[in-house]
């Protein structure tokens, strides 16, 4: 493949010279065709990292394997007898794909990187708070009915209704992006981060149950 | 990290847990949520006719220093006028629980819940705090 066809198939990044050999390196090529040195992480968002468009629709499955084969390539155990910059280049790129396949593996992290591409901010962890009354009412019920939960009946219950509730919000999401509508995908993204929540407390209440007051 | 004794005081022993009828019309409810941790809180105030919170119930689904900042929250406003009430801060209640930085949000939301109850109620009974007041004087004048 030339770096051109390169290029345009992964749509960003320039080519640029290896820091080593001064041969060219095309897109996010880990190492350099002409001397093999490993490459420092380019600057790119996470979907590009692995070629793909921007978009909701991830199929994280199909990535795993080149997720792996990329990190086996990084391997420390391969940089042993190479110099430090390569070693640190080698950490450092590892480092980069890991954080941005989680980005690509959850759905709240997806959503959030995707809404920052598109410019729509989203706030600091912490820092922000909403006050969209419909989805904090039903947020309240649910944990209300959590916490008023006797049997592993109810527990189940609500689990299955926030394994559903979640599997609709994956979708509107998806259509949303699909859409461009990044209002109604940030407040969807708002409202799986509860479920997600949620999920935990669920997961939570499982394993300990309700002492015996 | 060590949290202060008057956080863990109202986490442990936490003040006026539970719930009002929101759609009466002397009580204010505020429900404000911090989606990065899935805090969600809700503060409400039951309002006299002469514009002072009589009383305060909370509930809050979130960490240690979100049930705290709310507790304290309400033990605050009992008393209090509907505008001194709106000028708590959220500063005040992170220094008087010492919270660490990275809960500062917690008292942020604290601060939200009581300022949006108050909207609340002044939605729901316009003017009622000021007119019934004066209603309430000229009564007292007369007889």
């Amino acid at each position: 493949m030339t770096a051109e066809q390169e290029k345009s198939e992964i749509h960003f990044a320039d080519v640029l010279p290896c820091w080593s050999c001064k041969g060219p390196v095309g897109g996010t090529a880990l190492f350099c065709e002409t001397c093999g040195a490993v490459q420092p992480p380019r600057p790119v968002d996470a979907f590009a990292r692995f070629g793909l468009k921007p978009s909701f629709d991830v199929e994280i499955g199909s990535l795993e394997p080149l997720y792996f084969n990329l990190q086996r390539r990084l391997h420390p155990d391969r940089f042993v007898s190479k110099g430090p910059k390569e070693r640190a280049l080698s950490q450092s790129q590892a480092a980069s794909l890991n954080k941005d396949f989680e980005t690509l593996k959850d759905p709240v992290r997806r959503a959030t990187a995707l809404l920052e591409n598109g410019g729509h901010l989203v706030h600091p962890e912490g820092c922000n708070t909403v006050s969209d009354p419909v989805l904090l009412m039903e947020v309240m019920e649910m944990r209300e009915a959590l916490g008023e939960a006797e049997t592993s009946e109810d527990i189940a219950g609500i689990e299955s209704q926030t394994r559903r509730d979640m599997d609709d919000c994956l979708k509107e999401l998806s259509s949303a992006f699909a859409a461009n509508d990044l209002d109604v995908a940030d407040r969807l993204n708002t409202r799986l981060k509860y479920l997600v929540k949620l999920e935990d407390e669920v997961r939570a209440r499982k394993f300990a149950p309700k002492a015996m007051a | 990290m060590a949290y202060s004794k008057e956080l863990l005081e109202h986490y442990e022993k936490p003040r006026n847990v539970g719930s009002m009828d929101k759609n009466s019309t002397d009580v204010g409810t505020g429900l404000v949520g911090a989606p990065a941790c899935g805090d969600v809180m809700k503060l409400q105030i039951k309002v006299s006719p002469e514009g002072i919170i009589e009383d305060a119930k909370f509930k809050t689904f979130g960490c240690g220093s979100a049930i705290a900042s709310s507790s304290l929250v309400t033990e605050w406003v009992k008393g209090k006028s509907l505008d001194e009430a709106a000028t708590i801060k959220n500063t005040e209640i992170a220094e008087h629980l010492a919270l660490p930085p990275v809960k500062i949000h917690c008292s942020v939301l604290a601060e939200d819940a009581i300022k949006a109850a108050i909207e609340d109620y002044k939605t729901k009974a316009p003017g009622s705090a000021v007119t019934e007041k004066e209603d309430g004087l000229d009564q007292s004048a007369t007889g």
